[in-house]
């Protein structure tokens, strides 16, 4: 048995697959708190089951993105350690910010000390403030973490009581003010999130589950409930991750393929590359920040089945909000669904409704109703078309530095559009015909977002630095370095095989193992280091990770 | 308030050789600092992505022996159509400011090109220059040349157009390469006094080099009043660079665009590749988006501790005069040469690529008009390194030259396909007037034209 639970905006998802069938699946209206909900709806799941014959528990919630909404995380104090470059003025990230003296560059040298007294000065007047979260963050810190540890180990002396977060731990890349703002919403969110996570685990040991928890992360993959209290801030905006990762498993072709989610008043894209989700190239944007979280490339756009049809200065206008339901489904005003039901005939709700409300409105525009329901579904149409076009060109002119990138430009080549939500059904397949592709609109898509949950597969990617110059090598997750033992013959596939050694060693304590073989290398450079007229030494950049997926134990949903 | 337009193109799989100063770490540490820094991610810089330059862009400015083809490899057609780029971005108004960080350099590339020059083989800046022109009609445009090096393939390219004025500053010919820039190269006849050069003493430090700026440059711009003014923005007048003496800093070169404000910059050479083009790199974006530079300063800036000597400051006070007074009377001379010349200006030339190892001969004829800057005949000829040798005629028609001028070389073309195809391997018509650009294959015995016409201006 396979269970996955989504939080939504309005209610909590939940099913339980087994044996390739979706045996059951609950829908509850948010009441109370979120914890509440989720329990509710998993005891629901397991009612008149063994909870012992679970194989795996996935939870998708809305605690951190509604922490960072509302504003409510702990308060935090940010140690930055930016050392020359734009002025600390640029850094407008906490309000409760200690800059420290202190550089490194970007081969990880440390090219300016930070002075011990300037360290105790900010701990005592964090200690002061009665501030308890710290997050403490260098440039170039993925590259050398000694100064942010030295600021670490003085908090720990002085204010051993007090959280802290690191950059290096929490952020790969380059991208320094990504890096400190992940630090920061790390630590900020991360004592709700681990009373949250506490509160599961206890609750799952009295339902007697045996099964692995895990939770669903903002790229579409999953982290066992123990790691995300290290990195809470990877749940955030797990919500589209639910639902593209529903559209994989309903379609689970390797294409090139839009999953478009149409619901009441929005519609979401996402991009699925040979049957993968696309990330987005920035990261997360928290409160204006850009961070280092991996999340998915998603559009969206104000227009779903029950956005209301307006005249405005005699024009037609589908507007943004919601007045109700559909006209045909007894709502106040007609909707895009009521144009699509009097257009294609779809014999939704009470159609005659949908052709008096039609009626009403197309008289105040001077148009027969058939010619404004028409218009109507042309203009919705053509507004998806342009947004998916437009991330397919997004897509293709992502930034490339290399000639051959340019030369040869990739091209975003559409093999299927797959629709979720609940206005799919009507509108996906005439848009699948306008752009001339075949379509996918299952009859599960109405859970698609928990059943994602319940069948994404862990993910875990890591970033080797390496430089044989300085014979060292530093992995920016987990605060792994080391030395290169053989730097004079040390080779690209050399430094592949470290990283995805690496990965797999992780991965094995993640328990994500049996998944490590299918880790693939997603960048890699080298560089010679000429210094003179001769070779000094080879840095190389090299990328590997675990991609979204599904799991080994899902084999698909009938049709 | 516009943003900054930035292309940054560190072409990381392209060299002339591994270990050649023009390979793939050029800009490595470059891009690991512009994008610590998260410089992509702020309000005042819109990331721009380059295209490949197509062949009647490069065309429009060169002779490529024996073609487009063997000459600009792919690496040259996007470090050029990075240039283009940002541009375009300039003239329709998306940007107050752009940087093109693009690689492979252009500014030693001349209108003849048989091989690389000084790591050079098309003019990015050139390319630009007349691309912008055709495409929007612009006239007065001023070069800064702040590479280390003299720019003389820019100067050569220009050294017929009063409408460019072309300045550049560099280390004294007489101790770097390619030898030349000193302050008598002032312009042909019909453009002379719209070429300036500085050639500037080795060591010479920030004081120095702000002081031509300010008592120099700023001036000459402001009286010529161009309608773009772009920054052949070289960065191996740094105090860490190993091919050159000089002592600028990143801070000199953030002080530098402040004060020309260049509308473009488009990177030239720089070769210390770790101290210095991070930091200067960035220095210069930040210049340009307006942006508080005084916390960036190279690791090692302070315990240098730089200062001119007075000699020196003495030396630039006098070129700083004498170029304002040539500038200053270029009209007068330009008709006094022009008199004495009568309708033909001609000379002869000598071309070195330091690179590829070719000797060039040149015998250039200049048509004086009164109304235009009218038509150059290029008569080339030079042994390559691989044993080829090429003997080529070239006519290149200004853009806005007039109906006559453009006429009479058109004629000429044709006059030499009939009279002087044994001499020649190419005889090539460059006509910027009509966007048309042609290759006369005289072995072969066949005319071709190169690339399509551009669209006109508000078409694209
Ligand atoms: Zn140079
Ligand atoms: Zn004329």
């Amino acid at each position: 048995m396979l269970l996955g639970i989504d939080v939504g905006g309005t209610s909590t998802d939940g099913v339980l697959i087994c044996d390739g069938c979706l045996e059951k699946s609950v829908k509850k209206q948010h009441r109370g708190d979120l914890t509440e909900s989720i329990l509710k709806v998993l005891d629901e799941l397991l009612e008149g089951r063994e909870a012992v014959k679970v194989q795996r528990l996935v939870i998708s919630t809305t605690l951190v993105t509604n922490l960072l909404a509302t504003r409510n995380g702990a308060r935090t104090a940010l140690i930055l350690i930016p050392g020359r470059g734009l002025p600390f003025s640029f850094y407008r990230i906490a309000p409760d910010t200690y800059f420290l003296k202190g550089s490194i560059d970007f081969r990880g040298n440390i090219t300016e000390e930070t002075p011990q007294e300037d360290i105790l000065a900010a701990i005592e007047d964090i200690k002061t403030k009665g501030i308890r979260h710290i997050a403490v963050a260098a440039k170039f810190s993925h590259r050398n973490r000694s100064l942010e540890q030295e600021v670490a180990r003085a908090i720990r002396e002085r204010c051993p009581e007090a959280m802290v977060t690191l950059g290096s731990e929490t952020a790969d890349r380059l991208n320094f003010p990504r890096r400190a703002a992940t630090a920061y919403y790390s630590a900020m969110t991360a004592p709700q999130w681990n009373e949250f996570a506490s509160c599961v685990e206890e609750a799952v040991r009295q339902r007697g589950l045996a099964a692995p928890v895990e939770i669903l992360k903002a790229d579409g993959g999953t982290m066992p409930l123990e790691v995300s209290r290290q990195r809470p801030l990877e749940t955030a905006y797990s919500g589209p991750a639910a639902s593209t990762m529903g559209a994989v498993a309903l379609s689970p072709r390797r294409e090139n393929a839009v999953m478009i989610d149409i619901g009441g008043t929005t519609s979401d894209i996402a991009l699925l590359i040979e049957g993968e989700p696309l990330h987005a190239s920035r990261g997360a944007c928290i409160d204006g920040c850009f961070t280092h979280i991996n999340a998915l490339a998603l559009r969206s756009m104000a227009l779903g089945g029950d956005s209301a049809l307006q005249a405005r200065e005699g024009r037609l206008e589908i507007s943004a909000k919601r007045l109700g339901p559909a006209a045909c489904f007894g709502g106040p005003a007609p909707t895009v669904t009521d144009a699509f039901n009097c257009y294609h005939s779809l014999a939704l709700g009470d159609a005659a409704r949908s052709q008096a409300a039609l009626a009403g409105l197309a008289a105040s525009l001077h148009m027969a109703p058939q010619e404004l329901a028409a218009a109507v579904v042309e203009q919705v149409l053509s507004r998806l078309q342009a947004l998916i076009e437009g991330m397919f060109r997004e897509w293709e002119n992502e930034p490339a530095y290399k000639v051959w990138e340019i030369v040869h430009r990739r091209k975003f080549k559409l093999e299927r559009l797959i629709g979720i939500g609940g206005a799919a059904e009507m509108i996906v397949p005439q848009l699948a015909k306008r752009m001339g592709v075949p379509f996918t609109v299952h009859r599960l898509s109405p859970v698609a977002n928990a059943l994602g949950a319940a069948v994404a597969r862990p993910t875990l990617s890591l970033h080797l630095y390496a430089d044989t110059q300085q014979k060292r090598f530093v992995i920016d997750q987990e605060g792994i370095e080391g030395t290169i033992p053989n730097p004079a013959t040390f080779q690209l596939a050399d430094a592949e095989a470290l990283a995805l050694e690496q990965l797999a060693r992780l991965a094995e304590e993640k328990g994500a193992g049996c998944y490590a073989k299918e880790s693939r290398v997603e960048l890699a450079e080298q560089f010679n280091m000429i210094r003179g007229w001769s070779r000094v030494g080879k840095i190389f950049q090299v990328r590997v990770q675990i991609a979204p997926g599904l799991i080994k134990e899902f084999k698909g949903v009938g049709a | 308030m516009k943003p900054t337009g930035l292309l940054f193109f560190p072409a990381f799989d392209w060299a002339i050789s591994p270990t050649h100063p023009e390979r793939e770490e050029r800009l490595l540490y470059t891009r690991d600092q512009i994008f610590e820094e998260g410089i992509m991610d702020l309000p005042q810089i819109r990331e721009y992505q380059p295209r490949l330059a197509s062949a009647s862009d490069i065309a429009r400015i060169h002779f490529c022996v024996p073609s487009i083809e063997r000459l600009a490899t792919e690496a040259h057609l996007v470090s050029a159509g990075g240039a283009l780029v940002i541009g375009d971005a300039f003239m329709k108004g998306e940007i107050k400011n752009g940087f093109a960080i693009i690689r492979p350099p252009g500014h030693h590339a001349m209108t003849v090109a048989h091989g690389n020059r000084g790591f050079c083989n098309i003019n990015n800046e050139a390319i630009m220059i007349e691309y912008l022109r055709r495409k929007y009609g612009l006239h007065r445009i001023a070069i800064v040349d702040t590479d280390v090096h003299h720019g003389d393939g820019t100067q050569e390219i220009f050294y017929h157009d009063p409408d460019v004025l072309f300045i550049s500053f560099h280390q004294d010919g007489r101790t770097l390469y390619p030898g030349s820039g000193f302050v008598e190269e002032l312009g042909w006849p019909p453009a002379w006094g719209t070429t300036i050069n500085i050639p500037l003493a080795p060591y010479t430090t920030d004081e120095g080099i702000l002081y031509a700026v300010d008592s120099l440059i700023l001036p000459l711009l402001e009286e010529f009043q161009p309608e773009l003014v772009i920054n052949s923005a070289g960065q191996d007048n740094h105090y860490s660079d190993p091919l050159a003496n000089m002592n600028f800093s990143a801070g000199g070169y953030a002080e530098l665009n402040r004060r020309i404000a260049p509308h473009i910059a488009v990177l030239e050479g720089g070769y210390s590749v770790e101290t210095a083009l991070p930091y200067i790199n960035l220095a210069l974006i930040m210049a340009m988006a307006g942006i508080d530079s005084s916390n960036l300063r190279e690791p090692d800036y302070e315990r240098r501790a730089f200062r001119e000597s007075p000699d020196n400051m003495e030396r630039l006070k006098r070129i700083a005069t004498l170029q304002l007074e040539n500038f200053r009377r270029r009209e007068e001379m330009q008709a006094d040469l022009k008199k004495k010349h009568g309708d033909f200006f001609s000379t002869y030339r000598r071309i070195y690529y330091d690179t590829d190892n070719i000797s060039e001969n040149q015998e250039i004829r200049l048509r004086l008009c009164d109304r235009c800057c009218s038509y150059r005949v290029i008569d080339s000829a030079a042994a390559h390194a691989m044993g080829e040798s090429y003997r080529v005629l070239c006519f290149s028609i200004s853009l806005y030259s007039c109906p006559d001028c453009q006429q009479e070389a058109r004629e000429a073309y044709r006059h030499s396909l009939e009279r002087f195809l044994g001499h020649y391997d190419f005889i090539y018509l460059q006509d910027r007037a009509a966007d048309e650009y042609l290759c006369f294959d005289c072995s072969g015995f066949e005319e071709r034209g190169i690339g399509g016409r551009m669209p006109g201006e508000g078409e694209d």
